[in-house]
């Protein structure tokens, strides 16, 4: 049987993405999206089997809610037109109430799914504990789901496209194939980047032609996600599992490290991903949303979270943060605060309701566990405390002068920024809460130099060889992360470099991933962290 | 126009709103100051602003909320 | 660029990635095959140190094989010079390119696979990576990066070691079990993978290009073997023709006291397990295989020295 497991698999990058590319590249235009349609449900099979009918299920009830909103719809503008200026308001809103009710079922319909494949595990244990705590002799039986893969990403793309339909921004699209197109597309069904129907739905049905600017971009940008992910994941794999699984044995050094390595080892993997996402669909031409934006950067948590895992921060500010902030009651008290408390404390009332329900779906996207919710809260609550600040630091930040716009402030930003980062991940990867809130007390109170003394630190997994193969690749990365902040686009600048250069950058790239890639005997990559959400 | 000026300053004061063409993509706003605006801007003009109209494209330039706003004025 | 002139660089390009990658595999190369070297799986490869055309038996498989045959015993008992290329978990990609590694130097006569890596399925990943791995090693020893010394840059190969159990791991301790009849009689098939099957079609071919004779075995091992599994290795050398052995049929020649001659609870033989194993093989190999007694022979002094020594563990142990 032809599995798959991870994108970084021969499987995927040898068999499937070149078998893909290959027929796309010879068919004509009618048959390239067959091709792309084809490997994304092959792909989706492989991964998952007979789960395939979860996607299934979802790409043609979604197709049929369209539909039958973008009937009301044209039903409402023809009872409009034709009725007398004054009962439109009254007509208007049975029509509205009508639209309302589908796109509810609808969105009640698949974030159920999503909730009951997900979460009835969680949900019937802390059901247990409460019941024993209470003294009851009941239990639930904890039934057990196989997840379809990509089933996070994929609802999320499918309840975004019923609300815009909902909302008149784009029309139901009548073509069922188009929009399995866009609810399947294999380089990211797994991981992501959740997509908006508007932006890539259309550009994928047209199944542009090959071109080879789009080649090389893609290739290069496929392998500079393998060198992330296979030198630096999958290398530092070897210290974060040592350090998590026997955290008691280690000191707050050792231990803050690890959330540092595991921080570092997140964003390696997932934007690694990410990059063999982008990159494969730049292959097929089709240029998907992009997920990150050089997060370490960010001044701010808040700012953390736009440069972060971009298209979820979008997708709940724009299905979570404004209806509920700017629905009526939130409105109102919006304006009330205006009055009473001013301008920047005002909306803040209404804003803070919104931003609890975001990362409370934020932290329970992630997976069903109080750490995830935990995990939510922590990042609620710095973004909560920089609002609430930021009026009091600027007045301080003028009284003693400080320029806020300066390197050294912004480096101090960036730097505090990146420790409450780590933090918060320390928590995410714990096993447990409770092993999350030890690690952390770890951390604060048992805080030793001896393992770099003696050297002990690199005995855990990464010897010194190892750690410097992670500091060249982690420099490489800030140079290029700096260049890109000043404007520069990497691949365009080596395309008009000289055919000598491209093919040196070309070596460099494919030796540092062959040579000091983490893989082969003693080695184990580390599952794909996002494919689990 | 001046009336839009106007409150968009006292949002969020030291943007050259009548040039600035990203307020949204830049960052220049951020969401907390868009709720400011949209229940400021429905008392000022006395308009519903419906949450499908919370898009960069209309929030981008004071150009573009200008003419969301008649736009919105207009359907009553 | 025109297209002539992409085709033309993207071929230069791949070119020369080629001849890139071809310089670093003789570079990552281990120079010997010791582990100080860098080598993998030295009690399998120590086979590469052995004196050319010298061993005429050949042993594959997983740790059931490393565990039932000991080769000093046949050498003792009959004269005979047997390796045993065993590694844990062996899957078949592994054991075929265990094999044309020894094919280099030996000309063996007797080539036996042991049948309980027929059912290991071979990981996808692996179907690509063995092959290509075995052509540019770099893919095998990339992380020796740690560990490259002038020599490797200047050095020749030259594979020195063999080891004096020639392959047998030795384990002397015993852990029991009662396994009662596991060999029930039933027509159900074990399936073999479609593509361990083309792996094992693939080894058989190989010897019978290098003029070995092939046959299968089944070490006894209640915890691995089954009359399903025994059915679909049967068919499967009735089909292409094969010897096949199931010593777990055996138990009049083949007397395996499951109280004593195990370590693990019947997962693998003992000692004493294959003390047996091995006397039965070699009473085979005298019926069914014309393999040259070289007792005596002064180029196989080394393998009387050997003899001394696992003696010497053994009798103590």
């Amino acid at each position: 049987m032809f599995s798959i497991a991870t994108y970084f698999s021969v499987q995927y990058l040898v068999v499937l993405l070149p078998a893909a590319f290959g027929l796309y590249a010879v068919l004509p235009q009618k048959g390239r999206r067959w091709v792309l349609l084809g490997a994304s449900y092959a792909f989706f099979w492989a991964v998952s089997g007979k789960l395939l009918v979860y996607l299934l299920f979802s790409t043609l009830s979604i197709h049929h809610l369209g539909l039958w909103m973008g009937r009301l719809q044209a039903g409402r503008d023809q009872a409009l037109a034709a009725a007398p200026k004054e009962e439109r308001k009254a007509l208007r809103a049975r029509w509205q109430r009508r639209l309302t009710g589908v796109v509810a079922f609808g969105v009640v319909l698949h974030l159920g799914i999503l909730l009951t494949v997900k979460y009835t595990p969680f949900f019937a244990t802390n059901l247990n504990h409460l019941f024993q705590a209470l003294g009851l002799g009941w239990q639930v039986r904890i039934p057990a789901f196989l997840l379809p893969i990509g089933i996070s990403f994929y609802t999320l793309q499918g309840v975004a496209y019923c609300f815009d339909v909902y909302r008149g921004k784009i029309p139901a699209d009548g073509n069922l194939l188009r929009l399995a197109l866009f609810m399947s597309f294999f380089p990211q069904i797994m991981e992501g980047p959740i997509c908006r129907y508007g932006d890539t739905a259309q550009r994928l049905w047209e199944a542009p032609p090959v071109a080879w600017e789009n080649f090389l971009f893609g290739a290069q940008r496929i392998l500079w996600g393998m060198m992330k992910k296979m030198v630096v994941a999958d290398r530092l794999n070897l210290f974060i599992r040592q350090v998590f699984w026997n955290y008691a044995e280690y000191d707050g050094l050792v231990i803050a490290l690890a959330a540092v390595a595991y921080t570092l080892q997140l964003y390696m993997d997932f934007s690694g991903t990410m990059d063999l996402a982008l990159g494969s669909g730049q292959l097929f031409g089709v240029t998907l949303p992009e997920n990150f934006r050089r997060p370490f950067f960010s001044r701010t948590i808040g700012e953390f979270w736009r440069r972060w895992h971009i298209t979820l921060g979008t997708w709940f500010k724009d299905y979570v943060f404004y209806p509920v902030s700017l629905a009526r009651p939130m409105k109102r008290l919006t304006t009330w605060g205006r009055k009473h408390l001013g301008p920047h404390y005002g909306p803040l009332l209404a804003g803070s309701v919104a931003l609890f329900c975001v990362w409370l779906g934020n932290g329970l996207w992630h997976g069903a566990g109080w750490h995830y919710i935990f995990f939510g809260m922590y990042h609620f609550f710095w973004i909560l405390l920089e609002n609430l600040t930021e009026p009091v630091t600027l007045r301080w930040a003028r009284r003693f002068h400080v320029n806020r716009e300066a390197l050294p402030y912004r480096i101090f930003q960036m730097v505090r920024t990146g420790i409450l980062v780590c933090v918060g991940e320390l928590f995410f990867r714990a096993d447990g809460l409770r092993a999350g809130l030890a690690m952390f007390s770890k951390m604060l109170t048992q805080f030793s130099l001896a393992t770099v003394k003696d050297g002990t630190i690199f005995t855990l997994g990464m010897d010194k060889r190892d750690c410097l193969v992670v500091a060249l690749v982690v420099l490489v990365m800030l140079v290029v992360g700096v260049l890109q902040e000043r404007g520069h686009g990497i691949r365009q600048n080596l395309a008009r470099r000289s055919l000598a250069a491209q093919f040196a950058a070309g070596y460099a790239l494919i030796l540092s991933i062959v040579i000091l890639g983490a893989y082969g005997v003693g080695y184990a990559p580390v599952d794909p962290i996002y494919a689990q959400f | 126009m001046e009336r839009l000026i106007e409150i968009l300053e006292e949002i969020q004061p030291g943007v050259d709103y009548r040039h600035c063409q990203d307020l949204v993509d830049g960052h220049h706003l951020e969401s907390l100051s868009i709720l400011a605006l949209v229940a400021e801007l429905e008392d000022a003009f006395d308009i519903l602003i419906p949450t499908v109209e919370i898009i960069p494209r209309n929030f981008n330039s004071a150009q573009a909320l200008w003419e969301m706003i008649q736009r919105l004025q207009e359907e009553g | 660029m025109t297209k002539g002139k992409r085709a033309l660089a993207l071929l230069a390009f791949f070119g020369g990635l080629l001849g890139i990658l071809l310089g670093l595999s003789a570079l990552f190369q281990p120079k010997n095959n010791m582990s100080e070297f860098g080598m993998e799986e030295v009690s399998a490869n120590g086979i590469l140190g052995e004196r050319r055309d010298s061993v005429d038996l050949l042993v594959l498989g997983d740790s059931e094989a490393y565990s039932s045959v000991s080769p000093m015993e046949l050498w003792r008992d009959r004269g005979y010079t047997g390796y045993v290329c065993g590694t844990s978990s062996q899957t078949l990609d592994y054991t075929l390119e265990l094999l044309t590694r020894a094919l280099e130097d030996q000309r063996p006569r007797v080539v036996l696979l042991e049948t309980n890596a027929i059912y290991r399925l071979v990981p996808a990943q692996k179907l690509v990576f063995t092959p290509l791995a075995s052509r540019l090693s770099v893919f095998r020893y990339h992380d020796r990066w740690k560990s490259l010394g002038w020599n490797d840059l200047l050095g020749e190969t030259r594979f020195t070691w063999t080891d004096d159990w020639k392959g047998y791991r030795y384990y002397a301790t015993v852990s029991g079990t009662a396994p009662g009849d596991y060999m029930l009689p039933t027509d159900a098939q074990e399936e073999i993978p479609l593509r361990n099957r083309h792996l094992v079609e693939e080894i058989a071919r190989r010897c019978q290009e290098a003029g070995a004779a092939f046959a299968l075995f089944s070490a006894p091992s209640p915890v691995n073997w089954s009359t399903p599994r025994h059915n679909g290795i049967q068919a499967l050398a009735q089909e292409m023709g094969w010897d096949y052995l199931d010593l777990n049929l055996l138990p009049d020649q083949v007397p395996i006291d499951w109280s004593r001659d195990t370590r693990d609870k019947g997962d693998h033989l003992n000692h004493a397990g294959a003390v047996k194993v091995t006397a039965y093989l070699g009473d085979w190999l005298a019926d069914n295989a014309s393999l040259p007694d070289h007792r005596g022979d002064i180029n196989y002094a080394r393998w009387d020295d050997a003899l001394k020594k696992y003696e010497g563990v053994v009798q103590s142990g």
